[in-house]
């Protein structure tokens, strides 16, 4: 009788129901809303086709004359975008694979070994989500300076692992539960090794939480700019998000040119955002609820 | 019960190999580093030569008298507390508007959620478009004349800042408010409709409670990642007009990195960590009591 009545009312909520002068108020309230959170990207995508005459003759607020892509042409310039576009693919693409398979591992091995120094690992790695990377740049730095990690592919990888795994192995050990002891016995049993139970048994139960970790450090490191702006200052080396800042302060006044890059960094996350949209939001919401 | 021990030992090293190269990593990466800021924090290196002078606190306590950190402190301060009140009540209030059953909610979602996939960097340089150039057109449109000019005044530039930020973040905590609301049972309202309490009474006595873990969640969220701004500077204000919107990390990098006082800049880092660590802890138990009560 309960579960019934509770089932039927959350169904009535789904259902759109005729207007109230109440929700009549807020869906033009969100409406509102929705156009400043909006403006700025149509404005964004509307000066990237401008020309520079334009910019200088028309109204801001008026569209392009015509569809040229001109400005795209100079940002794939002026961005060195070949270079810089690959490089933050590879330095995405590598650390979030390492991230997900130690996190994945070390959160296994916390969860399952009752062994003290597990116990000290858990406590160690859960400090760290409170320390932030972003206030200790200069150590960072310095560290990376002294190993030699400072403009090299790995370098920059090894820190976005570093400042990436705590959070990582935290929401890892989080869905552990998830997993049967039964089903890692019975492979034991079988004579699996530890390693192979883990990719045999655990691993498959565990992809949904891998596809959340996976999206939000994928989407952190592809914006990063304070890591990237002190690892990696060779041209060759360097990322989208810091090869665009750069190009904002050396051409503040063409910036139809900035606006045609800031769409091109932009697009591939927010391509991905609308396909996998589903597992975006569950991702971030079970990440932070279980916080 | 031999083999037993000896099994257990053998798995035992086979989880530490599992451990171990994150462990490793983590502590390199970050641990490392920290303690690395307190050592150099007690010495006067200016982060070029081999000597290191042991200076003791004295630079902590210089710290203390130092007009242009105490400033960046100030606007950090202020920037933090603004977006914690604004950040909070707009982002609920819109995940309240979502659930309250009008049309098209996934698009509004979206919409709203789609700030927050951009670099602060880019935040910071396509508000300094819309503030300098889009929006004063929108003044001649409509024949008004509001001042947007936001970022070019010592007195506004903390609001065009928070504009900016909550522009980015409003979507990302909206969507977790979401999630608290829609894991509130439907038949605790309906207790409260039959008890006789109206729509306000049932949003404070119900709603906010059955929110609280969301509340930690957004509230130590905003907070943190308000105190450690700089991306959304660099390119927009650049910490001024002045040093207007100099911000803790943002002073830290001008000292260290530009200024060559890397002990200085190092008190600056540890400063500011342990701030952190104390903001979040605090807020962490305050809002966990709550939570229990409630």
């Amino acid at each position: 009788m309960m579960m019934s009545r509770k089932k039927s009312s959350k169904e009535d909520k789904k259902i759109a129901q005729p207007y109230t002068k109440g929700t009549l108020a807020i869906q033009i309230a969100m409406t509102v809303a929705a156009i400043f959170f909006i403006a700025p990207i149509l404005m964004i995508i509307n000066y990237s086709f401008k020309g520079k005459k334009e910019l200088y003759l028309n109204s801001p607020l008026s569209l392009p004359e015509s569809l040229n892509f001109d400005n795209y042409a100079a940002a794939f310039k002026k961005l060195n975008l070949t270079t810089t576009f690959t490089n933050t693919l590879f330095y995405t693409v590598i650390s979030v694979a390492i991230l997900a398979f130690l996190c994945g591992v070390t959160a296994w091995a916390i969860a399952r070994c009752s062994h003290k120094f597990f116990k000290f690992c858990y406590i160690y790695f859960i400090v760290g989500i409170l320390i932030p990377y972003q206030a200790l740049f200069l150590p960072i730095y310095m560290i990376g300076y002294n190993l030699k990690l400072t403009n090299t592919r790995y370098g920059i990888i090894f820190m976005y692992v570093a400042t990436g795994i705590s959070f990582g192995v935290f929401l890892m050990n989080s869905f552990m539960s998830t997993v049967p002891l039964e089903l890692e016995e019975a492979a034991r049993i079988d004579g699996c090794s530890v390693v192979k139970t883990y990719f045999l048994i655990v691993l498959p139960i565990l992809k949904p939480a891998m596809a959340t970790l996976v999206i939000m450090q994928a989407f952190q490191i592809w914006n990063d700019y304070l890591l990237a702006s002190l690892y990696v200052s060779k041209k060759t080396l360097k990322t989208l998000t810091v090869a665009i800042q750069s190009l904002f302060s050396a051409q503040s006044s063409d910036y139809t040119t900035a606006m045609a890059a800031i769409v091109v960094s932009v697009l591939p996350i927010a391509i991905s955002f609308l396909c996998l949209q589903k597992y975006f939001i569950k991702g971030m919401t079970v990440g932070a609820v279980k916080g | 019960m031999k083999r037993k021990n000896l099994m257990e030992k053998k798995m035992f090293r086979q989880y530490l190999l599992l451990v171990l190269p994150g462990f490793v990593i983590f502590t390199i990466g970050l641990i490392i580093p920290l303690v690395m800021a307190f050592r150099y924090s007690l010495t006067d290196w200016d982060g070029m030569s081999a000597e290191k002078i042991f200076v003791g606190l004295e630079n902590y306590i210089n710290l203390f008298q130092d007009k242009e950190f105490l400033d960046a402190w100030w606007f950090t301060i202020r920037f933090t507390i603004g977006n914690t009140v604004i950040q909070n009540i707009a982002a609920l209030l819109f995940a309240l508007a979502l659930d309250s059953g009008i049309k098209a909610q996934k698009f509004y979602r979206t919409i709203l959620f789609i700030p927050c996939l951009v670099s602060a960097v880019i935040v910071g340089f396509v508000w300094l478009k819309m503030f300098s150039n889009v929006l004063p057109e929108v003044n001649e449109v409509f024949g008004t004349s509001i001042n947007f000019l936001l970022f070019g005044e010592k007195r506004t530039v903390l609001t065009g800042l928070l504009i900016a930020n909550n522009w980015q973040w409003i979507g990302y905590w909206m969507l977790i408010y979401l999630a608290g609301l829609q894991s509130v049972p439907s038949d605790l309202y309906e207790a409260a409709k039959v008890d006789g309490a109206g729509p306000i009474k049932r949003f404070f006595n119900v709603t906010i409670p059955m929110l609280a873990p969301s509340i930690t969640i957004c509230v130590v969220g905003i907070t943190t990642g308000s105190l450690k701004v700089y991306d959304l500077l660099v390119s927009s204000t650049k910490g001024g007009p002045g040093r207007a919107s100099t911000s803790v990390i943002y002073q830290t990098y001008t000292t260290a990195i530009n200024g060559r006082q890397y002990g200085y800049g190092s008190a600056m880092s540890v400063t500011l960590v342990v701030v952190l660590l104390l903001v979040a802890l605090i807020q962490v138990r305050g809002l966990k009591k709550k939570e229990v009560q409630a």
